[in-house]
C-alpha cells in the first residue's frame, strides 16, 4: 500500500464517522447534544478537507497510483 | 330468604362499598396515611365487616356511623391542604436528630426514641457513624432521611468536575410483537426504520418480546427465544474505535512523513481528531 491509499482509507473512515455522527445528531432533543455534534462534523468536514488536498499532492507526487 | 344469602348479599355490598370509602383518602399508600386517617380506615373496616355478618345495629345506624367516619377525615384532610397550622397539628411536623454529625439528645427524649433505635434506624440507611451525617430528618410518619457529609457522599461526574451531556430516556417501541408508532415518532422514525433494522437483524417482528431505542438510534431487542443471541448495537462503540484509530493512523503518517508541511497537516489533523474523541467522550460512553 502506497502512503496515498493509506491516506484515502483514512479519510474514507472519518467520512463515515462523520455520517454516523450527523444520524446522531438528527435524532438528539437537547439542542446542547446537536450544537456538540454539529460542531464536531464541522471540525471533523475541516480535517477531512486538509487531508484531501494533502491526497491531491500525493497525486501529484505519484501520478501512477492516481485514483481509488 | 335464608340468612346466609342474606349474609352474602351483605358481604359483598359492603366490599363494593368499602372499595370505594377506601379509595377516598387519594393516591397515598397506607404507610403515608397519617394515624388519623389510618384509625379511620380500620373503624371504616370493622363496621363493614361485623355489619356484613349481621352482628351489630340496621343499617340506617351503620350508614351514619360510616358517613362520619368517611367525612371527618375527608373535612380534615382537606382543611390541612388549605392551612399549614392545622398541617403541622393534623399531620405532625418532621424533627431533626441529628445536625453535622452531632445527635439531639432532647430532640431524640421528645420523639421517646432510644438512642439504640436512632443507631438502627441510621444503619437500616447503610450509616453506621453518627459523625458522617450532615443532618438527619425524622418524618411524621417516622421515617428516618439523611444527608451524608460532603465528603461521605457517593460520587458523581458533577462532584469531580466532568462535564455530561444529557440523554434523552430510551423509548419502549416494540412490546410482544407490537409496534408503539407514537413512541417512535417522539424519536421522530417511523415502522419502516424500524422494519429495516430488523431486517438487518434478521429477526421477524412477531418473534420480538421486547425492542428499545436508545437516543443514538440504536435497536436493543429481546426475544421470546432466549436461546437465540441477538447482536446487541455496538454503533457508539465502533465509532469511538475508529475515532480512535484515525488518530493513531494520522500519527503514524505525520511520524513517517519526511516534509515539513505534509508533517504538520497530519499532526494537525491528529490534534484535531483527539479533541474531538474527548469531546464526545460522555456521549459514545454508554
Amino acid at each position: 500500500m502506497t502512503v496515498g491509499s493509506q491516506v484515502k482509507g483514512t479519510v474514507a473512515s472519518l467520512k463515515g464517522v462523520k455520517a454516523t455522527l450527523e444520524t446522531f445528531a438528527s435524532l438528539q432533543t437537547y439542542s446542547d447534544n446537536q450544537d456538540l455534534l454539529n460542531n464536531t462534523c464541522e471540525t471533523l468536514n475541516s480535517v477531512i478537507g486538509s487531508l484531501e488536498r494533502r491526497v491531491a499532492e500525493l497525486e501529484m507526487q505519484e501520478p501512477q497510483y492516481k485514483g481509488l | 330468604m335464608p340468612e346466609w344469602s342474606i349474609i352474602l348479599l351483605r358481604v359483598i355490598g359492603v366490599l363494593f362499598l368499602t372499595l370505594l370509602l377506601v379509595r377516598m383518602p387519594g393516591r397515598k399508600s397506607l404507610s403515608r396515611l397519617s394515624p388519623f386517617e389510618l384509625i379511620s380506615v380500620l373503624v371504616i373496616g370493622f363496621t363493614a365487616a361485623l355489619w356484613s355478618l349481621n352482628l351489630i345495629g340496621d343499617l340506617l345506624t351503620i350508614i351514619i356511623a360510616l358517613a362520619v367516619w368517611v367525612l371527618i377525615p375527608q373535612i380534615f384532610s382537606i382543611l390541612s391542604l388549605k392551612s399549614k397550622k392545622f398541617r403541622d397539628i393534623y399531620r405532625g411536623q418532621e424533627t431533626i436528630l441529628v445536625h453535622q454529625g452531632k445527635v439531639l439528645e432532647e430532640k431524640l427524649l421528645r420523639e421517646k426514641l432510644s438512642p439504640e433505635d436512632l443507631l438502627s434506624m441510621l444503619r437500616s440507611n447503610r450509616v453506621f457513624n453518627f459523625a458522617d451525617i450532615e443532618m438527619a430528618v425524622l418524618e411524621p410518619d417516622g421515617e428516618l432521611n439523611l444527608l451524608l457529609r460532603k465528603e461521605q457522599q457517593p460520587l458523581t461526574p458533577h462532584s469531580i468536575g466532568i462535564p455530561m451531556l444529557q440523554e434523552q430516556a430510551p423509548q419502549t417501541v416494540l412490546i410482544d410483537g407490537n409496534i408503539m408508532e407514537e413512541k417512535l415518532a417522539a424519536l421522530g422514525l417511523n415502522r419502516h426504520w424500524l422494519l429495516t433494522e430488523l431486517i438487518k437483524l434478521g429477526v421477524a417482528v412477531e418473534n420480538v418480546f421486547m425492542g428499545q431505542v436508545d437516543s443514538a438510534g440504536q435497536l436493543y431487542l429481546d426475544l421470546f427465544d432466549d436461546q437465540i443471541k441477538v447482536p446487541q448495537p455496538t454503533i457508539k462503540e465502533m465509532t469511538r474505535a475508529t475515532l480512535n484509530k484515525c488518530q493513531a493512523d494520522l500519527e503514524l503518517f505525520s511520524l513517517s512523513s519526511r516534509a515539513d508541511s505534509a508533517k504538520k497537516v497530519y499532526s494537525d489533523a491528529a490534534r484535531d481528531i483527539k479533541n474531538i474523541s474527548t469531546g464526545l467522550e460522555s456521549l459514545l460512553s454508554r
